[in-house]
């Protein structure tokens, strides 16, 4: 049973540690799913590692003969994760990369005349050398593997272009396989045969690795964009700034001196360890740039000084809004009030095709405990007291999207939809589920 | 700062939840508290030369032009020992005010290694051209031993700060009643602006009481620059003068240099004390409920009330629509880094309201703006440009109400006017001493453009920003 450390509070590691036994996979699921709802995996990065890892174990684990039935027991797994944080949209997003890359790596099996001409070849080294060798052999091998590896590499957007032409074309000229329907009736694949399984299901777990991989790298690839933005001088703006976005902040600070202004919200009651970013401000001062950290109580008082804003996303829907901290949609509006551009960051695997929103809302509450003393029992009893965790940042407010694939425009981003999902899996999460 | 003790809130919440409102009256309490301790302590020093000079000056003007020389000598002599006498008063004082000051001024006194300045005269734009001329001329100060300026970021460095000036930096020519008030106002005690207005101005008129003026010169033209202008530079030490202060402080001058040289001492001081006590009716007492009446006006049945923070004007007026049988519902958005709004929503149960909604911080504003029909928010001062001075995060409450259309309306009261423009909120402000350091500012205001202003309300009645100018003009010229 994956279980966590005794005496300490399941977290995504133990989770990631569980993984390696040999627990059942219907319980490798549900412990998901429970530590999702109990928030002892949150945050996005968390969530979406922790759902790729997931999904790993799905394909590798669950009984399967072809590509349709091992459709099914993903997205039956993806939609109860994604039912337990219907709000982090990110399960969604590596659910719908997961079933992407099926489709494809099985589409291009069927397609496959020959088997020992498969691409995959390449990609049966074992998973660590994977991960490790990726970054440098992609550009090398990338003309060697045509589709399917691009689809999940999303390091490379032409390759994914192309394969989805190709694969449509080839499914159109043979007429014989529609493609694997939300229905499951379409055509399986009878002739899957034991090798063609064993390779497929490789296949869909390097796939996965490299899902994995993309998302540890994202950091890095955002903040390649850094000096572009930030010049000399600047005043740039965060709001309780996210991994990403410091990441961003110090790669900038190597290169230019400019004045950061981080907007704090006080420390919950009874939550410890808050230093205001010391550790990020300790390097920076280190680099040479000086840090403000803002604490008012909105964001017009000071934005006439300020030249950037720069928002940490933890995902950005169909329509371009952004979901991030509670308190950046005023702060943003403030920004936009002053005509100061709003950079987002985010990993393409956060953007969603979804859009379960459309203008400033929030999206998660946070728990009034941390606001209101339980004992005041004179506000507690008479008043109805809510503060927010999460919020919704319609797509009016923001200028530019960086991810790791490069600088967007919001029209930018329904290319990018198109290009990391199939259009059969943009719907899961309207689809009723599929088990008891 | 405040965070800690809610401002004017613990000396009323005192008084029992079904009190009326006015914040205003624990100033008068607090006052007349200090009065009543404070009479017994410092008048002893005063008589003695009172008894001697103003014996003289009841007789006649002769004396002035008999004997120049000897008389200023020993006046001179006289100065001296009643300064000492006035020192030891002044720690008599202090320790007396130990016990009636809500924030025990010995912690005050200890946490002062940061503050280590003399008296200086910087004082924010609002003590006005005139006082701040005036404030190079008074007696130097004993020489400060340090200039220990607070760290602030270089961005923010423009913008003053209150600090805490131990009792022995203070200058010997700051009442004891101003020392007190003084450190009040520093501690964020007495905090908004109207009641710091009010208390400046009754301990103004217990100075005033308390003087007599020396022989050989004549009140209007000694009480200005020796006595008013050591208080008010030390007032201006403790915490920026706010636009109200100015203007009243102002005004005093005015009424002062009115007076007629030929006029008797008591004479005069009445007539001013009665005048100073007219003014806080008219200006500050009466304008309260009036402008409450007004804002009552705008509020139907069954309307749903945003509000920030909290404001003594805004509770007056919300206590009226409950009095006047209003249904209403309240939503109170708290400053995060000095929740007044907290107590402000249990005192709302107390006056009978049902529905209440509370948010500790901003992050709900475009949800609760949805919901609501009317903002309402009390000003610290409001410029002629139509802008509006207020808590930070006010600004942030109009410019949402404006998108959403719902209607944002100031309350302030015609003292906080000032004829400055303000069109962004760095160009006046104020740094939380607590919250400062060389790289951390909490910037305690904003300016709420006057674009998203709806209406704003004061004692004459509802005005539109953009005539606040015109207003202030015809005001000036009733003046």
């Amino acid at each position: 049973m994956p279980s966590a450390v005794p005496g300490f509070a399941p977290t995504l590691d133990s989770y990631l540690r569980s993984l390696k036994g040999h627990a059942h996979l219907d319980l490798t699921i549900q412990s998901l799913v429970d530590l999702l709802k109990r928030r002892q995996i949150s945050g996005p990065e968390d969530c979406a590692l922790a759902t790729a890892n997931c999904l790993r174990q799905v394909v590798a684990k669950s009984k399967w003969t072809d590509a349709d039935t091992l459709l099914a027991n993903v997205s039956r797994a993806g939609s109860k994760l994604m039912r337990a944080r219907p709000n982090e949209l990110v399960i969604g997003n590596i659910v719908r990369r997961v079933l992407g890359l099926i489709r494809d790596e099985a589409t291009e099996d069927r397609n496959d005349g020959a088997p020992s001409e498969t691409p995959s070849e390449g990609q049966m080294t074992p998973i660590g050398e994977m991960s490790q060798s990726f970054h440098s052999s992609a550009p090398t091998e990338a003309p060697r593997r045509p589709g399917p590896v691009g689809a999940a590499s999303s390091a490379n957007i032409p390759r994914s272009l192309s394969m989805l032409l190709s694969a449509k074309d080839v499914a159109d000229n043979e007429g014989t396989i529609s493609p694997f329907g939300n229905s499951g009736t379409s055509t399986p694949l009878h002739r899957t045969t034991n090798s063609q399984v064993h390779a497929l299901r490789s296949e869909v777990i390097n796939g996965i690795q490299e899902i994995i991989d993309e998302m540890g790298q994202v950091d890095d690839q955002i903040a390649a964009h850094a000096e572009v933005q930030i010049r000399p001088g600047d005043h740039i703006l965060v709001y309780h700034p996210s991994p990403t976005v410091q990441r961003f902040i110090l790669r900038a600070a190597q290169k230019r001196k400019f004045t950061l202004l981080i907007h704090c919200m006080p420390q919950p009651r009874g939550a410890t360890g808050h230093d205001n970013y010391r550790a990020l401000r300790d390097k920076l001062k280190s680099q040479g740039v000086q840090s403000i950290v803002m604490t008012t109580g909105g964001g017009m008082s000071y934005m006439s000084r300020v030249n950037k804003m720069i928002i940490g996303a933890s995902a950005i829907t169909a329509n371009g809004g952004v979901v991030s901290e509670n308190f950046s949609t005023i702060v943003a509006a403030a920004a936009k009030h002053h005509r100061v551009p709003i950079v987002v960051l985010a990993g393409v695997y956060k953007l969603s095709p979804e859009c379960p929103y459309t203008q400033e809302t929030a999206v998660e509450f946070a728990d009034p405990m941390q606001h209101v003393d339980f004992s005041d029992g004179s506000l507690v009893h008479a008043v109805e007291v809510k503060a927010g965790l999460t919020a919704f940042l319609p797509a009016n407010l923001i200028d530019t999207y960086i991810t790791n694939l490069g600088t967007h425009t919001w029209e930018h981003l329904s290319g990018l939809i198109s290009d990391h999902y199939a259009e059969e899996d943009v719907n899961l999460h309207l689809k009723a589920p599929q088990d008891a | 700062m405040a965070a800690v003790a809610p401002a004017p809130g613990p000396a009323q919440a005192g008084q029992g939840p079904e009190a009326t409102p006015p914040p205003e009256a624990t100033v008068q309490d607090t006052q007349d508290e200090n009065q009543s301790k404070t009479k017994d302590d410092p008048e002893p020093p005063k008589p003695a030369p009172a008894a001697q000079s103003a014996k003289p000056a009841k007789g006649g003007q002769q004396p002035k032009a008999d004997q120049p020389a000897g008389e200023k000598k020993l006046s001179g002599a006289e100065l001296k020992k009643k300064a000492k006498e006035e020192k030891a008063a002044r720690r008599a004082q202090a320790k007396a005010a130990s016990g009636v000051a809500p924030q025990g001024p010995p912690g005050q006194q200890q946490g002062q290694d940061k503050g280590g300045k003399g008296v200086k005269p910087k004082q924010d734009a609002p003590s006005g051209s005139q006082s701040q001329r005036q404030a190079a001329k008074p007696v130097a100060a004993p020489a400060p031993p340090k200039e220990t300026k607070p760290k602030v970021p270089v961005i923010f460095s423009h913008l003053s700060m209150a600090k805490r000036i131990s009792l022995q930096q203070t200058d010997k020519d700051v009442d004891p009643r101003i020392t007190l008030l003084g450190q009040q106002m520093a501690a964020f005690v007495v905090d908004d602006s109207t009641t710091r207005t009010q208390a400046t101005l009754l301990a103004m008129k217990r100075v005033l009481a308390a003087y007599s003026t020396p022989q050989g010169t004549t009140f209007s033209r000694h009480f200005t620059a020796h006595v008013l202008n050591p208080q008010i530079d030390y007032l201006a030490a403790c915490r920026p003068m706010c636009f109200s202060m100015g203007n009243a402080i102002r005004w005093l001058k005015l009424q002062i240099s009115k007076v007629d040289i030929d006029l008797a001492d008591f004479e005069a001081k009445r007539a001013l004390s009665e005048a100073i006590d007219n003014y806080i009716r008219d200006k500050i007492d009466v304008a309260g409920p009036v402008i409450a009446e007004k804002t009552n006006a705008l509020i139907k049945d069954k309307d749903t009330i945003l509000t920030y923070g909290h404001h003594f004007l805004v509770e007056r007026t919300l206590w009226l629509a409950k009095e006047s049988g209003k249904d209403v519902n309240v939503i109170v958005i708290d400053d995060p880094f000095n929740p007044v709004g907290s107590e402000f929503a249990k005192r709302l149960r107390a006056y009978g309201f049902g529905k209440i909604k509370y948010s500790p911080n901003l992050g709900l504003l475009p949800d609760y703006l949805k919901l609501a029909d009317l903002v309402l928010a009390g000003a610290e001062a409001t410029f002629s440009n139509g802008a509006m001075y207020a808590r930070a995060g006010t600004a942030d409450v109009a410019m949402y109400a404006k998108n959403m259309n719902v209607k944002f309306v100031s309350l302030c009261e015609t003292i906080n006017y000032t004829e400055r423009v303000s069109v962004d909120s760095l160009t006046y402000n104020e740094i939380d001493p607590e919250m400062c350091t060389e790289d951390g500012v909490r910037l305690l205001f904003d300016t709420v453009l006057p674009e998203h202003i709806h209406r704003t309300i004061n004692e004459m009645g509802l005005s539109e920003p953009s005539s606040i100018s015109g207003m202030l003009r015809k005001q000036e010229e009733q003046e």
